[in-house]
């Protein structure tokens, strides 16, 4: 049954998330101790924290305000329904299938069409859309692009992204004050410890580390790409519309002018994608995949409920 | 000994209260979803005046048709249990559709902007009502299976919450059509 297979996969889909977001933890764990068989305990006991409270500081300042940092970030302005009935319309529709309360609505002048959604919790939620993108979709695209969003709001994305970053940030904070110290001859506590095994050992992974946690917060990223794709389906009941939404986006060359990368893995075509180094380092999954797993729920025929 | 006890005790009534509360609120939830098919259904009770009033304007011999919604919409205004309000509704939206197609006939109604934006929010409130009753639906198959299934099931006497009835459409092709085009 179609039903039961967009719920399967919204639960594999979770549940990668969680495995991803340990990982996560792990590494952080391996981190400080790389950090404390290298320095010596007492050192590290009062790293560790620092690092964590300077990168929790960061990423917990936009995320408690990122629906209005967003806004300044992508340029993108608050309408009302005065503005735009005809998206209210089908925004309130989705809204009502998601049960979720109504969003703010944005839109941002651009020639790019391309949408995202932030916000700290379902109640402070924000949708944005470019110009372009209400050009050139019709209704149902539209109503798939919109599901996908309120999506990323229902699956409370903007934490689970604040907390990779978070991890991936007090990681590299971490590495990199280490490795400044260790130029400039800060390892006064080598001598204290006598593996040195170890040691070579602690140090490959303050040097591997960062490029571990970015790749992690990218996977983490795509696996909710891929969640939210199919709780769109779960609200609309119709994987076509988002299918040729995407085809649409696919199919268009151009990209959003980008005020700033930091934004870029909210959008739902990643303005990245032409210049990502390699597949692991994106933060959405190829979009030809994402039309594919789509198309495969088509085929299982229209569903009741 | 006594600590553990009392410790698995404690962690027996905590599951007790998370289970009673998690099946108040999917029939909270189920009741609220209903209230929400509710406020669409009658949006879209109170579009019907002013739509037929409209058509009537360029299409005065399609008196039976005019008649026909009147009657639906009366009878969706007075029905409350589920299986009567999703009854007047599926009567009311074959009404409709009736008179959409009468339009089709007459040009100058199809062109005029008063028209179109009747149409407009006729077929947004026709896809609200849809999708209110797909979330109702989903609600109620939450609920029903947490009545059915051990564990939560041992406290549904207590809670005092049983199965709810789902909201079917006598029509089966309505059921498909979240994206209704007129």
């Amino acid at each position: 049954m179609a039903e039961n297979n967009f719920r399967a996969l919204q639960s594999a889909n979770k549940s990668k998330t969680y495995f991803l977001l340990a990982a996560m933890g792990a590494l952080t764990w391996l981190v400080a101790y790389a950090v404390m068989t290298y320095f010596g305990v007492g050192t590290a006991s009062t790293m560790v924290p620092m690092a964590v409270a300077f990168a929790l500081i960061g990423v917990w300042g936009s995320y408690y305000g990122s629906d209005k940092l967003v806004l300044t970030m992508t340029g993108a302005k608050l309408i009302t329904r005065e503005d735009a009935p005809e998206l209210f319309n089908v925004i309130e529709e989705v809204v009502i299938a998601s049960g979720l309360p109504m969003p703010k609505v944005a839109i941002v002048e651009d020639s790019a069409p391309n949408a995202f959604a932030t916000g700290r919790n379902p109640d402070h939620a924000l949708i944005a859309f470019t110009t372009r993108i209400l050009e050139v979709m019709d209704r149902e695209e539209l109503e798939g692009v919109i599901a996908h969003e309120l999506s990323h709001v229902a699956n409370r994305d903007t934490l689970v992204s604040a907390v990779a970053a978070t991890t991936a940030g007090a990681i590299a904070i971490l590495s990199d004050f280490l490795m400044r110290l260790m130029w400039f001859g800060g390892g006064r506590d080598r001598e204290r410890s006598s593996n040195p095994i170890a040691l070579v050992l602690s140090l490959v992974v303050l040097i591997m580390a960062p490029i571990a946690a970015m790749l992690l917060k990218s996977a983490i990223s795509r696996k909710r790409e891929s969640l939210a794709d199919a709780t769109a389906v779960s609200y609309t009941r119709n994987p076509a519309g988002l299918r040729k939404a995407l085809e649409v986006l696919a199919a268009d060359s151009t990209v959003v002018r980008q005020r700033s990368n930091a934004v870029a893995h909210i959008w739902i075509e990643s303005p990245l994608d032409g210049q990502a180094v390699s597949k692991m380092f994106s933060t959405h999954p190829p979009i030809q995949e994402r039309i594919a797993t789509l198309r495969a729920m088509e085929s299982l025929g229209p569903n009741q409920g | 000994m006594e600590l553990i006890i009392i410790g698995v005790v404690v962690l027996l009534v905590i599951f007790a209260i998370a289970q009673y509360n998690r099946l108040v609120r999917l029939n909270i939830t189920v009741d609220e979803a209903f209230a929400q098919i509710e406020v669409q259904l009658k949006r879209r009770a109170d579009l019907i005046p002013n739509l037929v009033e409209t058509v009537k304007g360029y299409a005065k011999h399609e008196q039976s048709t005019f008649d026909a919604v009147v009657a639906a919409r009366a009878k969706s205004t007075s029905a409350s249990s589920v299986a009567d309000v999703a009854a007047a509704d599926g009567a009311l939206t074959n009404a409709l559709r009736g008179l959409l197609a009468v339009a089709e006939a007459y040009p100058d109604l199809k062109a005029s902007s008063n028209f179109l934006a009747l149409q407009e929010e006729l077929s947004t409130t026709e896809n609200k009502v849809s999708f209110a009753r797909q979330f109702y639906n989903d609600n109620v198959r939450s609920l029903n299976t947490a009545v059915a299934t051990i564990p939560s099931s041992f406290f549904a006497g207590l809670a005092k919450v049983g199965a709810r009835e789902f909201y079917e459409v006598e029509n089966p092709t309505d059921r498909n059509v979240p994206n209704v085009k007129f």
